[in-house]
């Protein structure tokens, strides 16, 4: 019976975490055309400071705003488990466990994946940067793994979402700190050293990199370590995430605490 | 004189509530150092950079938008979450009186952006910003925040029947950053943009700071920019009025 | 001249209905109420929940506008002088929103003081006076997020009272407070009346409306269906009697052969754990007893008593008999 439960929810939660923001009167302007927006604004930024081409800024911008489904519809959706009362279930099941928490992040970067690329093809076709079929083809991949890092960092933020209250105001400074660390609008090597190494340490970093190169002509195989690095990173913020979640979970079950609605 | 006691009054009740708000007081603050830290390392890396001043104050001035611009379009929202919107209504005062206020006050938090994103500036980057005229500086100031506070009424009282009016809110971030000269000369955008930049009173408001800071008329442009400010109060008190009659007949602004 | 008319009011909404295909519908909420309220009366509009008791007051005090009929406060048409209306009037209504939860009560007043145009000087004196009539004086810097029911609905009294309007409109006033607060709440309505006020209030307990009301109007389904001093509508079923007989598991079918019986002028019935409540109001000049058991032939039947009949049982007996 909970079994069953959980199958049902979840696919609700799943679709929520697909159309989350489920009104299109927020969809639209939130993962639609603010992507698009950013994209324009660093891009003119770049145009007036005489940094870099467009193609830089339409690619990282792009993937960077990819983070904000991968941060916020991952929050909702471990949130709304929480809510349903799905969430202990999922966490003590013995076998599936894995399998499942896969299931409900492949809906949040399956989102990340059509914010990114969507976004992608628009802003070029705004600012007039074109990429060619086969350049798409290889950009795929990378893109696929760069958000599936972001959901790892997702998961993380969910997790500390169950703890605090103003979960929005969190989701915000992540999204802050991958704009200004990742390399979306400045390449990592021009910040100061230390920054240097924070953006290396989180998603999307490498990602972007590899998207960049695939873009200029690298074959998949130039970017592979990129690319590996990347998934890498995701797997890591995946796993401390899922830990974290479990933790509190179980905690707040063990100390009977708020069932935060 | 009533009206302007109210008024100062009611704009600062407001500003008191809102500044106790870890969403529209903290992040406003917070979300558009980001923004700033990054466009401050792409001037530093550009080749057309030069002093980074107008950089800082662009920069300081994207926030009071950005404390406008979710707090301000959902505004009546709130009110009826609250419950107060239908006693709002039904009290003598005109609903304009009641709402100006409110939108002001938020950009008024948009003051702690400048000062913060000013200190950043300065402690982080070392970057300095002269005040060459101080009056025409503050009066471009007072003059931006009163504009966007002002813009920020048009909104609030052209979505207060959406009840998403903060995602429209939110969407209007970047364009007006963009459009309003804030970082990016509006020489640089294309053509058919430039008109609607003229038409935005925070574009005006701009000019008269950056002159303010930097030496310049600015007289001319803080006027402009309190006259477009005035316009938009006008045109959303016409708005409010039509709409709240009209809510009063078929029972549609459901004031709670 | 009274104080409050309301001649044939009528609201209808539209609406829509049906999920897929959406149609247009029409809702009669108010369907031609006529009541007047005399100077320093105590008014109450007394009715069960839908039955459109909110949305006449919501006419009264302006906010919406009638689809039909008329009404005047003090003599003022409520479409045309919306705004004069406004600040002779005071509106109330019970439930935990309608404040400034993270002001201190005395901004809140402040607030709407200038809202009322209350001036400078007089302000700090009326509020002081308004806070020591709801008993709220010394807890008012506090802020309101930390205030029981029973407070923030003293405090909302407060506020409608903060410009000494004439007339009071109070909607469902001590909904979900606790009995001592309620009690409270009363003893600061009556007050209201002392002071010289016209007081118009709504609600769906009797026991308030027959404690505090000099005169009542009983709603149902947007129509007035008996109106007069409590005294008079529980003379219009004091001839007839009550009968309380405890049933288990009687049905549908049982209790519309019931209301039918000759003589039965209403039959309620109240949900108790296992077993249920059958209150029959029949005419006096019969005992109904035996017909009654003669018809629950066949169920289990517990106690049966019969006893005068009260202010709820007019109300029962009104509001079923406009249905």
């Amino acid at each position: 019976m909970k079994g069953l439960r959980v199958f049902f929810v979840g696919g609700y939660i799943s679709y929520r975490a697909l159309f989350g923001f489920l009104s299109p009167w927020v969809f639209v302007p939130t993962l639609v055309l603010t992507p698009i927006f950013q994209i324009l604004l660093f891009a003119y930024i770049g145009r007036a400071a005489g940094a870099r081409s467009d193609e830089f800024y339409v690619i990282g911008n792009a993937m960077q705003y990819a983070s904000v489904p991968c941060l916020f519809a991952m929050t909702q959706t471990i949130a709304d488990e929480r809510f349903w009362q799905t969430l202990g279930p999922i966490l003590i099941s013995p076998a599936g466990r894995l399998p499942m928490f896969l299931g409900r992040a492949l809906p949040v970067i399956a989102n990340g994946l059509f914010v990114a690329a969507f976004s992608l093809f628009a802003g070029g076709l705004l600012l007039g940067v074109h990429l060619s079929g086969a350049e798409w083809l290889r950009l795929a991949p990378v893109l696929l793994v760069a958000t599936f890092s972001c959901t790892g960092l997702g998961l993380i933020n969910a997790a500390l979402g169950l703890r605090i209250r103003e979960t929005a105001v969190l989701s915000n400074v992540f999204v802050g700190i991958l704009l200004v660390f990742c390399g979306a609008n400045i390449a990592v090597d021009s910040l100061p050293a230390w920054m240097g190494h924070v953006g290396r340490a989180l998603p999307l970093t490498h990602g972007i990199e590899a998207a960049r190169d695939v873009a200029r002509g690298a074959s998949l195989h130039a970017v592979r370590g990129l690319v590996a690095t990347e998934a890498l990173i995701g797997i890591l913020y995946g796993v401390v995430g899922f830990g974290l979640i479990r933790w509190f979970e179980l905690q707040s079950r063990r100390l009977a605490t708020l069932e935060r609605v | 004189m009533r009206t302007l006691r109210l008024l100062a009054f009611s704009w600062l009740l407001h500003f008191k509530m809102l500044s106790q708000s870890a969403f529209d007081g903290f992040l406003a603050i917070l979300w558009p150092l980001f923004f700033a830290t990054v466009a401050f390392f792409m001037f530093r890396h550009g080749h057309r950079s030069g002093a980074l001043g107008p950089v800082a104050l662009g920069a300081a001035v994207m926030g009071v938008w950005t404390a406008t611009s979710v707090s301000a379009s959902s505004a009546l929202q709130r009110e009826r979450r609250m419950g107060t919107l239908e006693l709002l209504v039904a009290s003598p005062t005109n609903l304009a009186f009641v709402l100006l206020p409110v939108t002001l006050a938020t950009s008024t938090i948009g003051l702690y952006c400048i000062v913060a994103t000013l200190i950043w500036a300065r402690v982080l980057f070392g970057i300095h910003v002269p005040v060459e005229h101080p009056l025409p500086f503050a009066l471009g100031i007072l003059g931006i925040v009163v504009t966007i506070g002002s813009l920020g009424f048009l909104m609030a009282v052209a979505f207060v029947r959406s009840r998403r009016a903060w995602a429209i809110g939110a969407l209007t971030e970047y364009p007006i950053w963009l459009v309003c000269g804030f970082l990016v000369p509006i020489s640089l955008l294309p053509g058919w943009v430039r008109p609607i930049s003229w038409a935005l009173g925070p574009t005006w408001g701009m000019r008269a700071i950056h002159a303010g800071a930097f030496g310049g008329p600015a007289w001319a442009d803080a006027g402009v920019c309190f006259a477009l400010a005035l316009c938009y109060v006008a045109a959303g008190a016409l708005l409010l009025g039509r709409m709240v009659d009209g809510a009063r007949r078929a029972a549609t602004l459901s004031l709670t | 001249m009274p104080v409050i008319e309301a001649i044939e009011l009528r609201r209808t909404y539209r609406t829509t209905t049906g999920v897929i295909r959406r149609r247009p519908l029409e809702v009669e909420a108010v369907r031609g109420i006529s009541f007047a309220v005399e100077q320093g009366e105590l008014f109450g509009l007394l009715g069960p929940n839908g039955a459109g008791k909110t949305t006449t007051i919501k006419m009264l005090i302006t906010l919406l506008l009638p689809t039909g009929g008329e009404a005047r406060v003090l003599g003022l048409d409520v479409v045309d002088r919306a705004r004069e209306v406004r600040k002779r009037i005071g509106y109330v209504f019970g439930g935990d929103r309608g404040l400034y939860e993270r002001l201190s009560a005395r901004d809140n007043l402040r607030y709407f003081a200038e809202l009322y145009g209350v001036s400078g000087k007089a302000q700090r004196t009326r509020i002081d006076e308004v806070l020591e009539l709801v008993g709220l004086k010394g807890r008012e810097q506090e802020r309101v997020e930390g205030y029981s029911r029973g407070m923030r609905q003293r405090l909302h009294i407060a506020r409608g009272i903060l410009h000494d309007p004439e007339v009071v409109f109070l909607d469902e006033p001590t909904i979900g407070v606790d009995p001592v607060g309620a009690r409270e709440l009363r003893q600061t309505i009556s007050d209201l009346i002392a002071a010289g006020k016209t007081v118009l209030l709504t609600t769906h307990y009797m026991f308030e409306a027959d404690a505090l009301c000099d005169r009542i109007a009983v709603i149902a389904k947007g129509q007035i269906v008996g109106e007069g001093t409590p005294a008079a509508l529980k003379a219009g079923v004091a001839e007839g009697r009550v009968t309380e007989i405890e049933v288990f598991g009687v049905d549908e079918g049982t209790l519309s052969r019931l209301r039918v019986l000759d003589g039965v002028t209403a039959v309620t019935v109240e949900e108790r754990d296992q077993k249920q409540l059958l209150v029959v109001q029949s005419d006096a000049d019969r005992e109904p007893t035996a017909v009654l058991l003669a018809q629950l032939d066949g169920f289990e039947v517990g106690r049966v008593s019969s006893r005068e009949p009260t202010l709820e049982d007019a109300y029962v007996a009104l509001v079923g008999a406009g249905e």
